[in-house]
């Protein structure tokens, strides 16, 4: 047993210490006020309190102001250093602080892809997209592996050069610019097509040779 | 992957998908991303022209 400062319960058999309710109630643990500190109820899930950004509810020793904690309902928060620096709000938006000056929600890109439309069309990497269209010169589709919820989408692309030459270069959504790249407008929740053109030549079609594409929603 | 999948387009010319390393296999990217009621065929990438030159004169045999 222990001494004068605290009880010490030890193991007596190999199986270690088993601490178990009496009857079919939940395992409370309190401090020494008598607050609930740890509640394990009878389907095994472990509830603690809700905790605060200075003191997270699970935490870990020697760095107790940095961990999870709960500020409100359907709520799961981070904490570093006593302070808020990420949350799941009740509607699954992710927020974090990552230079931001606050805990603010993070619109992740949802698809991308570099590649090379020249030669042979080859994709450099790519993330959820499953594969990329070659449809005529300039002319290329971004198919998604995961479609996205509507077509209200944001669309960013960015081209490096076509045939190592100085030119200047328009991308767009085809269909939706008045430079004439054909009456097909292709922007589902599936698939998006852009035109590459070069200012510098009556605006017609071009390969380029590195083609990025970034969708945010 | 050194595969591709090639169909006549609604505007004439040859459309060739080229795949992305997502998990999926070259079946399943032509189930998913050839228009619906396209016949394709899935070629080597060695058996798509390099120049680009006469891309939209391209045709399939």
């Amino acid at each position: 047993m222990g001494d004068s400062m605290s009880t010490i319960i030890n193991a007596t058999t190999t199986n270690g210490v088993v601490i178990q309710p009496d009857n079919s109630g939940s395992l409370v643990l309190q401090t020494n006020s008598g607050t609930t500190a740890l509640t394990i109820d009878t389907s095994q899930r472990a509830a603690f309190v809700a905790g605060t950004a200075a003191l997270p509810a699970i935490t870990t020793t020697g760095d107790t102001n940095t961990g999870i904690f709960f500020s409100a309902a359907d709520t799961i928060d981070f904490a570093e250093g006593g302070t808020a620096c990420g949350q799941f709000d009740s509607s699954a938006n992710f927020k974090f602080n990552s230079g931001y000056g606050s805990v603010a929600t993070a619109y992740g890109c949802r698809a991308w892809v570099n590649f090379n439309g020249i030669g042979t069309v080859a994709i450099r990497g790519s993330g959820n997209v499953s594969s990329i269209t070659d449809v005529g010169v300039g002319i290329y589709t971004v198919n998604f592996t995961n479609a996205m919820p509507d077509t209200n989408y944001s669309t960013c692309y960015g081209a490096n050069s076509y045939n190592d030459t100085n030119i200047n270069i328009v991308i767009a959504i085809r269909g939706s610019s008045t430079i004439n790249w054909g009456g097909v407008n292709v922007k589902t929740t599936s698939a998006i097509q852009i035109a590459c053109s070069n200012t510098g030549n009556t605006n017609s079609l071009v390969d380029v040779f590195d083609l990025n594409v970034a969708i945010f929603r | 992957m050194n595969s591709r999948i090639i169909y006549q387009n609604d505007e004439g010319g040859i459309s060739i998908i080229v795949p992305a390393d997502c998990g999926l296999t070259i079946e399943e990217i032509a189930a998913k991303d050839v228009p619906q009621g396209k016949a394709y065929h899935i070629v080597d990438v060695s058996e798509i022209p390099t120049d680009r030159t006469f891309r939209g004169a391209w045709t399939w045999q």
